[in-house]
This record gives structure tokens, sequence and C-alpha cells, in this order.
């Protein structure tokens, strides 16, 4: 290669290339009367749309674990940008206005990928009754189809590109450098890694397995041997890898700070250093994993001899009781699916969100209720057109005898 | 890829940025008004991200109360629309500028805008009257 180019050297050219042609390509579209050039303006953006997605390919592209969720994430957010473009370059505000509603749309989308299922339905529904105001303020302010001053003139075109632009270009290489820095910092070390995931996802598989290698013939000694090695057959593969991910036992050496099982990760964010770390150390859901890690760690120790004991030595004159062993099974499974799902939003959305609003922020809600009130007031009053005092049937003497008292 | 918190941010910045070169060149009020919904979009969407990460519902709480805000911002705007109309009979925000700063240039607009299409409407002859000038002889011929 000719240029030997470091990663943020790189970052940084290929932003600036983009952030130019998007500053050329809005330039192009925002309406004037002259020199306005649209198709010049699509294939501008389209270009700076292009170099962009180049450096993300080649920055984060391979691997592609999540395919789905990936593919949503890049569906809603460049609707959100594309029709965000058509909004802030197009001529007519009614076609604003419904490329508005699809920006909104598109933000309900990364919203649902948030698992902000509430707010998701929230923003549809207020978003919703503004656009259709806005339609109507539209038709009715807008009186003609013959070019105006507010839709076909931009104030100052390549200033506000230049400004805004600037300002996203800027944003954006700081983001990627501090996404560089802060790889394993407290807010984005995930609480169980997508590899973590995978393992529990397959030791849950298992484990299901296991339980239905439990059910069969118990009657004979021999039977209830191969129960027992088909259960072992299908455990031993779990044991190992939850092993690997929820630690041996709670007091391990570590070894190296990259890798180790979930306790002894978590555990190290909050010994390393102080600072936000002991934010993170405080934090809830952290807490919460390592309890469940622990939980998946005990039953782990217990269940196998459990289910040997209760499957090879049944009490006399009973049958072998299967039921029970199962049980255990389940229990550890269901400790394994909680771990799985750790750090994840709480799928009780709506439900947690109100108690969080109305057990920990009343006094904003209240608040927020008298700014609405206070809001509808005072649009009722700029809005209230004052009338011309009714002419009284002797007006004609009105003001000489108001004259006449003075 | 896995998205990150990152993506979520690029996305939201890219919309606010958006929002911001729009309500700095739209002179349409309700253009503008648009705009700076698109800004709180952005604002919204990096609330959320975090409260994703942080795995907590704090940033979905304070998104509920930039609704209220955005709600109470749409109803003052709207109402604001209507009494600048009734004064100016016109949206464009350039009309208000002699409430500017003092010292700061009038901003004139140059370039004439183009020509409107003619769109002229036939008028009819009330019936039973023959038109007088509206045709000339040999249209009438011809009719």
């Amino acid at each position: 290669m000719l240029f030997a180019l470091s990663p943020t050297q790189e970052t940084t050219g290929y932003v600036a290339v983009a952030t130019l042609l998007a500053i050329a390509g809005v330039f192009l579209l925002l309406p004037r009367p002259r020199g306005r050039f649209v198709p010049g303006g699509i294939a501008l953006l389209i270009a700076a749309a292009a170099v962009f997605g180049t450096w993300l390919y080649r920055t984060f592209g391979q691997p592609m674990p999540d395919v789905i969720g990936s593919a949503l994430f890049w569906l809603f957010s460049a609707g959100a940008v594309v029709f965000g473009t058509v909004l802030v370059t197009q001529r007519n505000p009614a076609r604003g206005a419904l490329a508005f509603a699809f920006v909104i749309l598109s933000t309900c989308g990364l919203f649902l990928l948030l698992a902000a299922t509430f707010l998701m339905a929230a923003t549809i529904i207020i978003y919703a009754g503004a656009i259709v105001v806005t339609f109507l303020f539209v038709l009715m302010l807008s009186p003609s189809h013959a070019p105006t001053d507010e839709n076909d003139r931009s104030r100052e075109p390549l200033a506000g590109a230049l400004a805004g632009f600037a300002f996203v270009g800027l944003v954006l290489l700081a983001l990627f450098q501090t996404s560089l820095t802060n790889q394993r910092d407290h807010l984005l070390a995930q609480l169980v890694t997508p590899l973590e995931r995978e393992k529990l996802a397959a030791a849950i598989a298992q484990l299901d397995a296991a339980e239905k290698a439990l059910a069969g013939d118990t009657s004979t000694a021999v039977a209830r041997e191969q129960r027992l090695a088909a259960f072992d057959a299908a455990f031993s593969p779990v044991r190992n890898a939850l092993a690997e991910v929820v630690g041996v036992s709670s007091a391990e050496q570590i070894h190296s700070p990259q890798e180790g099982s979930l306790p002894q990760r978590l555990g190290r964010l909050g010994t390393v250093s102080g600072g936000p770390e002991k934010l993170f150390r405080a934090d809830v859901a952290a807490r919460q994993t390592l309890t469940q890690a622990a939980t998946v760690r005990e039953l782990l120790h217990r269940v196998p001899p459990t289910v040997e004991a209760i499957i090879s030595m049944p009490a006399a004159g009973q049958p072998v009781d299967v039921a029970t062993a199962q049980a255990e099974v389940r229990k550890l499974r269901d400790a394994v699916v909680l771990l799985h799902g750790a750090g994840l939003m709480p799928a009780r959305n709506v439900a947690n969100l109100g108690y969080g609003l109305y057990a920990e922020h009343l006094l904003a809600i209240e608040l927020a209720g008298v700014l609405l009130l206070v809001a509808t007031i005072g649009a009722v009053a700029i809005s209230h057109r004052k009338r011309e005092p009714l002419p009284t049937p002797d007006a004609k003497n009105a003001p000489a005898g108001v004259e006449g008292v003075q | 890829m896995t998205i990150t918190l990152w993506h979520f941010l690029a996305v939201a910045t890219v919309l606010f940025g958006l929002g911001w070169v729009g309500f700095l060149t739209r002179r349409n009020l309700i253009t503008m008004f648009l705009c700076a919904e698109m800004m709180l979009q952005g604002v919204a969407i990096n609330f959320v991200a975090f409260a994703f990460y942080h795995g907590n519902l704090q940033g979905q709480a304070f998104v509920l109360f930039l609704l209220a805000v955005a709600a109470c911002e749409a109803g003052i705007a709207l109402a604001l629309f209507v009494s600048l109309y009734r004064r100016q009979r016109s949206l464009d925000s350039s009309d208000w500028q002699h409430l500017r700063e003092p010292g700061i240039p009038v901003a004139v607009d140059e370039e004439p805008l183009p020509a409107a299409p003619d769109e002229r409407f036939p008028t009819l002859p009330p019936a039973g009257v023959r038109p007088a000038s509206a045709l000339g002889p040999e249209e009438v011929a011809r009719v």
C-alpha cells in the first residue's frame, strides 16, 4: 500500500470525505430560486452514504453474528436518515410532514430494537396526532401552488449545511475515538458477552435433552444404569460449558485481563481502578448477574449428585422418583435461562417503566402535567382573536355621551 | 458486526445534525418546527440507547418527559404560527426579521422567484348573451 495509515487517520479521511460530499449534496438540494440541482445533489448524497458505508464495513464488517438484528438496525437507521434528508430538502411542506412521519416510524423501529416497547407505542400515538395537525396547518396556511419565499428560498444554504454537517462529522469522529479507547469501559462492558450467551443457549438445549434422557423405564438396576449413562452423556458438555462461563468456584485466580469467567470479569471491573468502575459495581444489573451466576454455579455442583442419588438408590418398595430428578434439572435450566437473559432489558417494559415513573419521579410527573396545562392555556391565549366590540344600537351617540360625561 | 451503543449514537447524531441544518436554513415555519422535532428524536434515541446499555429504565423515563415537553412545544408553536400568519399572511420566518438584533444587516432576497405557471381558468359568458370581445369574428366563425 502506498500510504500506511493508522486507523484514526483512515477514519478521519473517510468521515471527512463523507462529510464534504454530504455538505455539497444538501447544498445542491436546498430550495433556491437558481442553482438548485436535484439529480446532482442526490448523487452526491448517495456517494456520501457509500463512503460512510465503506468505512463502516471496513472497520466493523467482520464478523457479523446477529444478521437479523443488524439488518433491522440498518433498515431503520437508513430510513430515518433518508427521510430526514427529504424533510430538510423538500420544497412542499406537506410532503415534508409525510417524510417526518416516516422518520418517526423509523425511530420507533430503533426504539423497538432497544427494547423500549412502551416508548415506541407512545411516540407513534403522540406524533401521529402531531403530524395530522401539522398537515391541517399546511393545508390551511399554504394558499397556492405558486413559488413562495418560504418554500422556495433557503436562508444561507451553504453556511447552514456546513455548520450542521461539520458538527455531525466531528461528533462521529469523537464517537469513533471513544469507542476505540472505551471498549472495555464500564458503560459498555456487556454483562454477558455474545460468546457466553451462545454457550448458555447451547447449555439450555442440552439440559432439555438431559431432562428427557431421565424419562423412561427405571424398573431394573440395569435400566437405571442406562438412564444415568444417558443423563451423564447429555450433561457432561453442559458441565464444561457452564464452568467456563460461571467459573468452578467463587475464589479463582485471575490469569489475564482479557478472559476469564463472568464473575472474574465483572469482579475485575470493580477492582482494577476507581472512578466510573465503582459506579458500575453499584449498578444493579451487574450485581444481579453475579448473583445469578452464583446460583448457576451452586446448582451445577448440586444437581448431578442429587439426580444420581435419586435414580440409583430408590427407597425400598417405592418406584423411582423420576419427576423429582427432572425437576432438579429444570431448576438448573431455569437458572441458566435467567443468566442467559441477564443484562437485557426487563421484558415487562410497561409495568417497570410505570413503576419507575410513579415511584421515583412523582414530582417530575406532576411538574410535567403542570407544564402541559400551562402550555394549553398559553396556546389559547396566544391564538385568541381579540374581537372588535360589537356595535351597540346607539353606537353613534355613545362617543358623544362618553365625552359629555367627562 | 454486533450493533453496539456507538451505532445508535451515530444515527442519533445524524438525525440531530439534519434537523439542525433544516432549522437553520429553511424558512417555512412549519418545516422549521418539524426539523426541531427531528432534533428531539435524535436526543430521544440517545437516551433510549444509553438506557438499554446501562440495563435500567431511567433513560426511557426521561424520554417520556421529553415527549411531554415536545407536546407543549408543538402546541405553543402552532398557536404562534396562527397568530403570526394573521399579521403577515405568510409563513415565511424572514418576514419577521425586523425583530433581529441591532447592527445586523437586512437579508435581502436578490434572485427573483421563478414565475408561477399561468393557470387562469376560463370564464364563461352568461347564457344567452353573445360574447362581445372574448372571441374574434374568425373564431366565432370556426365555432
